[in-house]
């Protein structure tokens, strides 16, 4: 694997918990890698599948959801929801032949500042280990436009 | 259809139409335009809300001015029910043929390959094509009936989503791998393989050299595509088969563009779906209860009148659009999703996996059980892609498998 693989990876943040915390941590000067982007949504129910297959579609290399910690969910059951859903999505991964550590969801409430920054190193260490996501290696993209069974027919 | 797509096809200003139709009236033209644009039927949780079909009225007057319209239908990766749908069509048949010539239509007609090379472009007027773009023949094709026509078609699931074709994209190796594994690894194939030919397995090449010249056949494609990947798509007919009230509703339109000028529907319409999910025509009723276990049809006494999901059996009428009168449910079937998502949603399965997650039950020890947990509930659902994405993989956003370098 190459060194200067930087990985990309797209965090999802629960308004109420997750992000107040993530900003805990910006206010707490906590030293983070700089490969996450974070969106926030307004609960982690509110994060659709689809969510995270689009991101992994257009190359992110991995993808956190974070939400309140079960039983501290600000709709009451929301992150119960997420977590169901993460879970079949996750085996929905698998079977398409991702490595499923490249999906993680994890509690991090509001004051948790420290959480969520072992939670990014630790994930930016996994997804490093990991390497680039093999949606964008150059097999998968002569898979998916026919390039070599079509280098075939101009053979002839 | 998703929901970008929906805006970007809307930007396209529909270039072409056919020019044989002879315009009159216009403003009543447009009032019947608008009924043609909107067949749906009036929305609302009454029970049962049936989706009619299109009525084509009388016998039709002789062919207009300018001829018989043709009319070209071509299977490429399919089964085939598509075209036999076309024939639920009844004594409607009769009324294409009333009105339009069939230029092509490998089940019923004699029409070959060369006579359309022979033909003008853009001189068929709509061509229906059914199945996926499997192989390169089918590509081919496809790609010549849309240069001679003004109008194509993506009829059925796998002309449109791919359908079950689409769901050989999940073997890793690609067009080898199948290949290999029909050719050498089924029961049947290896013992004959190793009947005869015992110390190199012959397997079908697409090149030969023979004495009278060279032979070819077409190549078999890595990845399954959609119609819509390979070729411009001017209108969609979802279904597995399609409704005969979808296969009506198009006649309708094209016959009313033909006698009276009425505007078609616009470039990129889905056409027989309802703008709701399938659950609003569905007559059985909901109690929203939580399942913990999974059943298929079989295992149960499927009850008549109780929504399926109620009574544990995954049924993907929640995220599939409307349109087919519910006929699976309506005998104790699940849905199963050939219709595909409704307009706003792109990923079908995401969809569909979304409410059938939602309906496991918390746990009284939720709060305080692990992920590994969850998962393990979760693995109830056996097969997770596959179901989901039965029919829509070839249009979802991660549209084959991939393969983890290290």
């Amino acid at each position: 694997m190459a060194d200067n693989f930087e990985p990309l990876i797209v965090t999802f943040c629960c308004n109420w918990c997750s992000y107040a915390g993530a900003d805990n941590a910006g206010v707490g000067r906590r030293q983070m890698p700089p490969n996450f982007r974070i969106i926030r949504t307004m609960c982690s129910a509110r994060i659709d599948p689809e969510f995270i297959l689009r991101a992994f579609a257009k190359g992110a290399d991995g993808v956190m959801v974070l939400g309140c910690h079960p039983a501290d969910c600000h709709y009451i059951g929301g992150n119960y929801r997420a977590r169901r859903r993460i879970a079949l999505i996750r085996l929905v991964l698998e079977q398409y032949g991702f490595d499923p550590r490249r999906l993680k969801l994890e509690w991090v409430s509001a004051s948790e500042g420290e959480k969520f920054q072992t939670t990014v190193v630790n994930f930016v260490d996994v997804i490093k280990a990991l390497g680039p996501t093999p949606v964008k290696s150059k097999k998968a993209k002569d898979m998916s436009d026919n390039t070599t069974v079509k280098a075939a027919i101009k053979e002839e | 259809m998703g929901f970008f797509d929906f805006f970007k096809k809307k930007k396209k200003a529909k270039a072409d139409e056919p020019k044989a139709a002879p315009a009159k009236e216009q403003p009543k033209a447009a009032a019947k335009a608008e009924a043609a644009a909107a067949p749906a039927p009036a929305a609302g949780k009454t029970g049962f809300t049936p989706y009619p079909a299109a009525d084509l009225g009388e016998l039709l007057p002789p062919a207009p001015a300018g001829g018989k319209i043709k009319i070209a239908i071509y299977w490429t990766a399919g089964c085939g029910g598509c075209d036999v749908s076309i024939l639920d069509t009844n004594e409607r048949v009769l009324t294409i043929a009333q009105f339009a010539d069939i230029v092509m239509w490998p089940v019923a007609t004699d029409g070959k390959e060369k006579d359309i090379e022979a033909l003008d472009d853009g001189a068929i007027t709509v061509s229906l094509i059914n199945g996926a773009i499997r192989n390169s023949e089918n590509e081919h094709m496809a790609k010549l009936l849309r240069k001679k026509s003004v109008l194509v078609v993506a009829y059925g699931t796998c002309a449109m989503f791919g359908g079950s074709p689409a769901l050989a994209n999940l073997v890793p190796g690609g067009a080898s791998e199948i290949l290999d594994y029909v050719y050498t690894k089924t029961p049947s194939s290896a013992a004959f393989q190793e009947r005869y030919h015992k110390d190199a397995a012959v397997v079908p090449k697409t090149v030969i050299e023979v004495p009278e010249g060279t032979l070819t056949l077409p190549v078999v494609y890595d990845t399954v595509k959609t119609l819509d990947q390979v070729i411009d798509v001017d209108y969609y007919i979802p279904g597995c088969p399609p409704q005969q009230e979808s296969i009506s509703h198009l006649l309708k339109a094209v016959v009313d563009f033909v006698y009276n000028g009425v505007a078609l529907p616009p470039k990129g319409a889905e056409i027989g779906v309802t703008e709701k999910c399938l659950c609003d025509e569905c007559p059985r009723t909901k109690e929203y209860a939580r399942i913990t276990k999974i059943y298929e049809p079989y295992q149960v006494n499927v009850d008549p009148e109780k929504c399926l999901m109620d009574q544990g059996i995954l049924c993907l009428g929640p995220a599939t659009v409307g349109g087919c009168n519910a006929k699976c449910t309506k005998v104790g079937q699940p849905c199963r999703g050939c219709y595909g998502p409704t307009r706003l949603v792109q990923e079908h399965g995401a969809s569909a996996l979304t409410a059938i997650a939602s309906l496991f039950p918390v746990l009284d020890d939720d709060p305080t059980c692990d992920e590994d947990q969850i998962i393990e509930i979760m693995k109830t659902v056996k097969d997770p892609l596959g179901y989901f994405y039965a029919y829509t993989l070839g249009k979802s956003l991660i549209k084959r498998t991939v393969v983890e370098e290290n």
